[in-house]
């Protein structure tokens, strides 16, 4: 059986053990494909009926758009197992037109972590990992220029600053929605007065130099990793990088506009049956392993610290992310599980999903680089209209 | 001309090989740079990649405690097998490349043909179609063929090449007719006249087309991935990419991958740039 | 375009003539048929793998799918209309052609002037130029790393600037700055690659022309101008086609270092394609701009071989 997914075969290989070890008659290969080339891979040789991929990753914002194309197996059969075993919003993500059509294998959210060699320089109190003492941006912001005037270089950076799954809980936070609406979710809806809150907030961030323009999405962590920010928004999978490197850091929940709501990201990967496959029977059976089993979903995550999307896994997994933070992760399991279930905002699910991703991500890359928001979220909205009247 | 005159000319002779000697040697080495940056920093942990970047100071270009961990984490990955598979597939299609090109940009250089226009008219189309605006509805029919997974589904689309025939046309367009009308004399056809006359005195365009053909497969990156390559056929390029994880990106590991995948076309360009030297005329004339 | 407009081949009576008449003499196999021997293996190569498939693009550039309402429609030239109607779409050609129109003169002239340097006689100089061709050989990934570093904020880029006593620069972050950084980042990688085919072009020029215009006492600049830049006019219209061509095709670093911004400063016709077609996902449109964007490259292609020939003539 072939398994194609985009992170290295270290990976997947104590997953893969483990099933082999209790199906001695299934062997399972997998292949890498850079994530980069992933979606375009896959489409073409899904749309090929390729029947060299059995199982494959999902990205679930894309999920409706492959299930809509006929590139996924109807799962259906498992819909009351798959609910009874993961939290409601990685449940709901693998459903389109009332029918599920992949498995949840992985979740995220997103935290703050802080610099606490760069706190103390400014005499700025740490924030606290409790969820219920959650800082408010503003606050985050004015702390972070406190810091910046004793030395810091910069104030505040997301790790992904240009991507939807990173901004949206701002929008959302400032009373924005997620910035689609209609009966199928492919009205825009980002030129409301949340949205502009939101990104005026988020343009002047790096307007006044509290955070850095033209350091690309790939290089965020890196720079804190290096001392040089005060506060970072980041994943779970940042805990393991900062326990290696020499920064002492401290971690908390993500903030909020004051007076919003309190929202986070989430949401990952799900894992889906290729319908031309000649193995669907050993296919489903893997993926029932790798999403459905405590043991075989916890083994996804041996190799990279990522949230296992399964119930009882995280509940295991949780205390072992927070012993490798050692001292600096303190209260991250709590903070997780709490996120998790209440401030987690998934994606929108539309088969739209993509054209919106994209010609956001152009509107606040443009946005961080001083155009004036109003007048581009309205561009934007009239790129997406155009864009969905395709579809 | 009197001996002053003589002298300054020599002195100015000096003074213009030293000065452009420095010129060159500066603008190699700032062409250097940016690579070089990249291999102090294979030779660094992943970590410390950004640290040293600003103010500008001697550890951004130099580094006292080299080591070679990123190398030794490149062993465990796929990028050795991969550099054998791309210098591979990169020599067989630089060799029969080589081979149609020629012919072909021979053909359309020296031999009068009614149509021959029409002929140069789809080779120059065919290098303004975009690789990869063509690789998905190519790969479809690779699929039919059953050429998915193999090394010639790898090595064909690399080898008529639109812009090599293009570049040797223009080579043997300058080779004098008089060493044609001397061939002939001798009883050559036109087969010998291409061997003996036309590829001898073309060795640096030659060289040239070759390097084209050469860096087309071996930056290869979508053909590989649409045509369906397992792990068996991986190419440098795609192995390089998978050292990237989605969620952190180990520069060390990554700038340590690239640095093999630059030394072996370096080593090439290095060793064929003496051809480059000799001219048409002197290997032709002597 | 005509046939006779792509030949640049001098149009003088004794270019021809001798291969014709021996030819006559002995009655061998006719010229055509040899001709087609020897491009055959080429022809079919460039017709299954090249032309064919733009065939089946430009085919799909006249219908439209629809995986929502499902179904496949022929629509003509439709896909053609919206794309001149959509601001975005025109804003990408025009961004390509000012990209075309100051990236091409820019690093065909530095070739040229890099060939020169590196032809005469100094030391080290074939291990200097080797340092200059260098950049071809990195995997574009990696120099599209290299090149973000140097122009982040905090970069190398700024750190050279601040020990020459200049302001920093935005570069990428600039609409007014992004595609200039992209054209000199272009240039590192391009430029020792089109020397290459300047530097075989050099020396074919005999050596005896430059001793007898040393004779003469032309300077350095009339002896560049008078000797060496008509000798390799040659190889010099090789690398004007082929850099425009490849510029065109230019796609890579925008992807990694800009994504066509800021403000589609720097979104290329290359890249607005892409995104057409898989981020998009209107794989129809995005083929009817593959064959917009072939059919300029033809149109400028054209013109600079007429362009060449006239100046032949003169």
């Amino acid at each position: 059986m072939n398994f194609l997914g985009p992170e290295d075969a270290a990976t997947f290989a104590p997953v893969i053990k483990a099933f082999e070890a209790k199906n001695p008659d299934i062997t399972v290969k997998y292949s890498q494909v850079p994530f980069d080339q992933l979606n375009s891979t896959l489409q073409q040789r899904l749309g090929a009926k390729d029947d060299t991929i059995d199982v494959y990753t999902v990205d679930q914002p894309r999920l409706s758009q492959l299930a809509a194309q006929g590139f996924l197996e109807d799962l259906s059969s498992l819909k009351d197992q798959t609910e009874a075993a993961v939290p409601e919003a990685q449940y709901s993500v693998n459903l389109y037109q009332d029918k599920m059509w992949a498995l949840p294998v992985w979740n995220s959210t997103q935290l703050l972590f802080f610099n606490k060699t760069a706190l103390d320089a400014a005499g700025v109190t740490y924030p606290s990992a409790d969820p219920s003492e959650r800082r408010t941006w503003e606050q985050i912001a004015t702390d972070a220029k406190a810091v910046q005037a004793a030395g810091t270089q910069y104030g505040l950076l997301l790790e992904q600053v240009e991507a939807y799954y990173q901004l949206q809980p701002l929008a959302e936070s400032a009373g924005g929605g997620s910035g689609i609406t209609g009966k199928d979710n492919l009205t825009v809806d980002v030129t409301n007065p949340g949205w502009e809150k939101a990104m005026k907030w988020y343009s002047d961030t790096f307007a006044s130099g509290l955070s850095p323009r033209g350091v690309g999405g790939f290089q965020t962590s890196p720079l804190f990793s290096s001392g040089k920010v005060a506060y970072f928004v980041g994943g779970p999978w940042d805990v393991g990088a900062f326990s290696k490197a020499d920064v002492n850091w401290g971690v908390a929940p993500m903030p909020y506009f004051e007076g919003g709501s309190k929202a986070t990201p989430t949401g990952s990967w799900s894992w889906g049956i290729n319908p031309a496959s000649k193995n669907k029977a050993a296919a489903k059976k893997f993926l029932e392993f790798a999403s459905l089993d405590t043991a075989g979903n916890l083994a996804t995550t041996e190799a990279t610290t990522i949230i296992p999307a399964n119930s009882a896994a995280t509940e295991q997994y949780l205390p072992k992310l927070e012993a490798l933070g050692g001292d600096h992760a303190k209260g991250l399991a709590k903070l997780i599980a709490n996120e998790n279930t209440e401030t987690a905002k998934a994606r929108p699910v539309t088969v739209g999903y993509i054209q919106f991703e994209e010609i956001m991500g152009k509107a606040f890359a443009d946005i961080r680089n001083g155009s004036p928001v109003d007048e581009r979220l309205k561009q934007a909205a009239q790129q997406l209209t155009d864009a969905w009247k395709q579809l | 001309m009197s001996s002053v005159t003589r002298t300054s000319i020599s002195k100015r002779r000096t003074l213009g090989y030293i000065g452009l000697s420095a010129l060159g040697a500066c603008i190699g080495l700032l062409f250097l740079l940016p690579l070089w940056w990249t291999f102090v920093n294979s030779l660094r942990a992943g970590g410390d990649t950004f640290r040293f970047l600003d103010p500008l100071q001697w550890e951004t270009f130099f580094t006292l405690t080299p080591s070679l961990d990123n190398y030794a984490a490149l062993l465990s990955s796929d990028l050795g097998l991969a550099t054998w598979n791309s210098i591979f597939v990169s020599t067989v299609t630089v060799i029969i490349g080589l081979a149609i090109c020629s012919m072909a940009a021979f053909a359309l250089a020296a031999i009068p043909f009614k149509g021959s226009g029409v002929v140069f008219i789809v080779v120059v189309v065919s290098f303004l179609i975009p690789f990869d605006a063509i690789a998905i509805p190519l790969a479809d029919l690779f699929r039919d063929w059953n050429l998915q997974n193999t090394y010639t589904g790898l090595i064909l689309p690399g080898l008529g090449n639109g812009m090599a025939i293009f570049l040797l046309r223009t080579f043997f367009l300058a080779i004098p007719q008089d060493l044609v009308e001397a061939g002939r004399l001798d009883g050559l056809g036109w087969w010998g006249i291409f061997r003996r006359i036309y590829l001898p005195l073309s060795v640096p365009s030659l060289i040239g087309a070759g390097l084209t053909l050469f860096l087309f497969q071996w930056q290869s990156y979508v053909w590989p991935l649409l045509n369906g390559t397992d792990a068996q056929h991986i190419l440098g390029p795609i192995a390089l990419s998978n050292l990237q994880g989605q969620f952190n990106v180990d520069y060390g590991v990554m700038f340590a991958g690239s640095i093999v995948l630059t030394v072996i076309p370096l080593a090439i360009i290095i060793g064929f740039q003496r051809y480059f030297i000799q001219s048409v005329t002197t290997t032709g004339l002597k | 375009m005509s046939p006779s407009q792509l030949r640049d081949r001098p149009p003088t009576a004794e270019g021809q003539a001798p291969t014709g008449r021996p030819a006559r003499r002995r009655r061998p196999p006719s010229t055509i048929v040899v001709a087609f021997a020897f491009l055959a293996p080429a022809l079919i190569s460039l017709v299954v793998l090249r032309i064919a498939p733009a065939a089946v693009a430009l085919s799909e550039s006249l219908f439209r799918e629809s995986f929502l309402r499902g179904g496949t429609v022929f629509v003509g030239l439709e896909n053609y209309a919206d794309l001149f109607g959509n601001a975005d779409f025109n804003n990408a050609l025009l961004v390509t052609l000012v990209f075309s129109a100051i990236v091409n003169p820019l690093q065909i002239g530095v070739s040229f002037l890099l060939a020169v340097l590196y032809t005469r006689r100094a030391a080290g100089s074939k291990i200097w130029r080797s340092l200059v061709v260098l950049p071809i050989a990195v995997p574009p990934a990696v120099s599209a790393v290299v090149w973000s570093v140097i122009y982040r904020p905090d970069g190398l880029g700024n750190s050279f600037l601040a020990l020459l006593g200049l302001p920093e620069q935005p570069f990428l972050s600039s609409p007014q700055q992004s595609l200039a950084s992209i054209m000199v980042l272009l240039s590192w990688i391009g430029v020792g690659y089109w020397m290459l085919f300047l530097i075989a072009g050099i020396n074919d020029v005999p050596t005896e022309l430059y001793e007898a215009a040393s004779i003469d006492g032309a300077s350095a600049w009339r002896k560049l101008w008078s000797v060496t830049f008509p000798l390799v006019r040659r190889p010099l219209a090789f690398v004007l086609v082929a850099d425009t061509v490849s510029n065109f095709l230019i796609f890579a670093p925008v992807q990694i270092l800009t994504k066509g911004g800021p403000s589609g400063s720097t979104n290329l016709l290359m890249y607005d394609i892409y995104t057409r077609a898989y981020t998009l996902g209107d794989l129809n449109k995005a083929q009817a701009e593959v064959i917009i964007l072939v059919l300029l490259t033809l149109v400028v292609v054209a013109v600079q071989f007429r362009l060449l020939r006239s100046s032949d003539n003169a």
